[in-house]
């Protein structure tokens, strides 16, 4: 008993020492309270000892975070084309039904984590940036006729009165993602594209996000979570990023509730996507992952409560496609 | 600097070691605390910039119930207002959390029941987002933009508005049933005076158009916009529940027209609280014609208030005159016009009447005339 108190406390000690002074990336502090919330960060370092999954494989966490790490730095380059060749096309739709489903009004931030190629921001920059428009559209209209009030109150007040209902919040979207790769793949996007103003690009871990509590409006994680090896801590993370109000959206493949479509979704992941894997980027054993670790990840009604532990409320979610992809949404109240 | 901040938060982590009060064992229990947390901020927050009067019978309830004749008195209750939550088993465990939770900061409490309510369910903040939503009606017109800037003033990301999926018509049904519970509770007030003797029990006609007034007297603030909030009402994902409001409103009325008719069975009968039976002339005769037309009567009595209702709003969103004086004279009319038509039908009854035995007594004369009635 005193031996193992003796045990912990160096433990202890080593690990605030070693987090303190090391800058390793991928370290996870994981609890070792039997209840999924680790919601007081014991130290400890089983994360050599405790095991996880990576794809059907069985690995340990320190290991799962430095595969993942390697599959995305590899698949990198061709990571769009895949995309698009692996869903037909279908993923844009996805994307542009997160934003839609978000409706985000103009002056919010965004925080875009495992954004890698940063099709979310860029869909979150042209959606603020139309409906601002459209706002100034129909500011413009209305000036053209107005009312005698209007026109009373403009002599009275010069300046003020009509630019003031024009108040053009910048909106911000910042992409966080853990690999490198991915960001630099998504910054040469942005250059060609010719989006410069309102974007960032942050390397960081969705598990320990290098930001301040209450800073973020929405927080999107479009086909992330599954990588990331403890789900309940990037959660907790979400919640702590959110402002109070503030509204966390997931994207990710989920279960086929129909069965005919589930027989076909898995003839098709396991038969082709591999292939294309092959033949398209030349990596087989990278998408045979992406394609396991579907598999492993928890259905939309077990993710649905994840994130209610989590502190988030008002939890809902979208079956798009038959349920081969999910978009869940809960708010930080 | 991940790693900088990480050190931050360790030495915050290890300081806050040695002050958590709570461990934290269960999630509801969790959520219950820093939903308390949050809450108290925000309450923080509403007290320092309440200037609008919350209406103290909760709205909240008022969306998922629409009958709301018997209120429990606003000073103490609230347990009352918990009952008609929906129990969802998550909503019920936070409730229980946040009720342990340590009560902040009294110096705020009053002993009213407005100030007293706590955030504790979704359905209470939402109703508390749209509140202050209303502020913004004019500014934004009757759409999310509103919601989000009303959220904002509560301290709230604009983002929350999301948790609107009906949108404008979330924001425009609340206020409806903001405006009928507030009706509903002025005519049961008037109606404990006449009660208690304090007052005159009016007119069935006056009564109608002093009820139809007040409550259109509610929409004077933002009939700008009305227009908008009305065509979001036509909706159709809309219509169900905003017929639903309008029935309930007439209903409610005519009850406290004195209009005690059971000859429609309804569930929410026993609730009433059982007065005398308020007997008006134009009530009675109706009554003692044939049983059947008394359910009619249940009928269109409704069905001309109903009538009446949506007219006299249609012109009051195009009137122009002082104080909205034309829609007065407008619905005066035709209150007048369904009194006149009451009386008309009786008498057009009992005319009938009258010349049904003539015609039977000429018909009778007849036969003895021409023969036919006597026994050969």
């Amino acid at each position: 008993m005193a031996a193992s108190i003796r045990l912990l406390a160096r433990r202890i000690v080593r690990d605030a020492s070693r987090t303190i002074n090391s800058s390793v990336s991928g370290r996870i502090v994981s609890s070792s309270c039997p209840s999924n919330l680790s919601a007081c960060r014991c130290f400890s370092d089983g994360a050599a000892d405790k095991s996880t999954h990576f794809g059907f494989e069985t690995v340990s966490e320190g290991e799962k975070a430095e595969r993942v790490y390697k599959v995305f730095e590899s698949v990198a380059p061709k990571y769009d084309v895949m995309n698009d060749a692996m869903s037909l096309g279908v993923h844009r739709l996805w994307k542009d039904m997160l934003l839609h489903v978000m409706n985000p009004q103009p002056g919010i931030c965004l925080l875009d984590v495992a954004g890698g190629t940063g099709d979310i921001s860029f869909r979150f920059l042209d959606y603020v940036r139309s409906q601002q428009e459209r706002v100034a559209r129909r500011t413009a209209r209305a000036n053209q006729t107005p009312s005698w009030q209007e026109i009373s109150t403009s002599y009275t007040t010069p300046t003020e009165g009509i630019e003031m209902e024009t108040e053009a919040r910048e909106s911000r979207a910042v992409v966080c993602d853990i690999n490198k790769e991915m960001l630099k793949v998504g910054k040469q996007k942005a250059e060609s594209m010719g989006i410069s103003s309102g974007l960032s690009w942050v390397v960081g871990d969705a598990e320990e996000l290098p930001f301040d509590d209450d800073q973020f409006d929405v927080y999107t994680i479009a086909f992330g979570i599954r990588n990331v090896t403890h789900i309940d801590l990037a959660l907790q993370e979400a919640v702590r990023v959110l402002k109070p109000g503030g509204r966390f959206m997931c994207l990710e493949f989920s279960k086929v509730t129909n069965p005919l479509l589930a027989r076909l979704y898995d003839a098709y992941s396991f038969q082709m996507i591999p292939v294309l894997g092959e033949v398209i980027a030349g990596d087989w054993k990278s998408y045979q992952y992406l394609v396991e670790s579907i598999r492993k990840f928890p259905d939309q009604e077990t993710f649905k409560q994840m994130i209610e532990d989590a502190g988030l409320f008002s939890v809902r979610y979208h079956n798009l496609t038959g349920g081969v992809v999910a978009l869940h949404s809960g708010f930080k109240l | 600097m991940a790693a900088l901040l990480r050190g931050l938060r360790v030495g915050r982590a290890l300081r806050g070691f040695g002050s958590v009060v709570v461990p934290k064992t269960s999630s509801p229990q969790c959520n219950g605390l820093r939903r308390g947390f949050h809450c108290a901020a925000l309450r923080l927050q509403e007290d320092k910039d309440k200037s609008i009067p919350v209406p103290p019978s909760s709205a909240a309830s008022s969306t998922t119930t629409y009958h709301e004749h018997y209120r429990a008195p606003p000073s103490k209750n609230n347990t009352a207002t918990y009952m008609h939550e929906a129990p969802a088993p998550e909503a019920a465990a936070s409730e229980a959390a946040a009720k342990e939770a340590p009560q902040p900061n009294t110096s705020y409490a009053d002993q009213s029941g407005e100030q007293g309510e706590e955030y504790e369910t979704e359905e209470q903040l939402q109703a508390h987002i749209l509140n202050a939503a209303l502020d913004f009606v004019q500014l934004h017109g009757w759409t999310l933009e509103a919601i989000s800037a009303g959220a904002e003033t509560l301290g709230l990301s604009a983002a929350s508005s999301g948790m609107f999926q009906n949108g404008a018509g979330d924001l425009v049904l609340h206020f409806i049933a903001q405006c009928n519970a507030q009706l509903t509770e002025q005519m049961a007030e008037q109606h404990n005076q006449v009660q208690l003797g304090q007052a005159e029990p009016k007119k069935t006609a006056e009564f109608l158009r002093d009820a139809v007034e007040t409550r259109l007297r509610m929409l004077m603030p933002y009939i700008d916009n009305w227009p908008q909030a009305m065509s979001i009402l036509l909706l159709p994902h809309n219509i169900p529940d905003s017929l639903k409001h309008l029935s309930t409103l007439v209903d409610d009325i005519w009850y406290y027209a004195g209009d005690r008719s059971t000859d429609v069975s309804r569930p929410s009968q026993p609730k009433y609280p059982s007065p005398h039976v308020f007997l008006t002339p134009f009530h009675q005769a109706p009554h003692t014609i044939r049983p059947a037309s008394a359910k009619l009567n249940w009928y269109t009595k409704r069905a001309a208030l109903t009538g009446i209702y949506n007219t006299t709003e249609l012109v009051m969103i195009q009137d122009s005159s002082e104080d909205f004086q034309d829609t007065w004279n407008f619905l005066e009319n035709r209150i007048q016009d369904i009194v006149n038509m009451a009386g008309a039908a009786k008498q057009v009854a009992s005319t009938g009447e009258a010349v049904a035995q003539g015609l039977m007594g000429a018909a009778v004369t007849l036969k003895n005339l021409t023969g036919i009635n006597q026994r050969r």
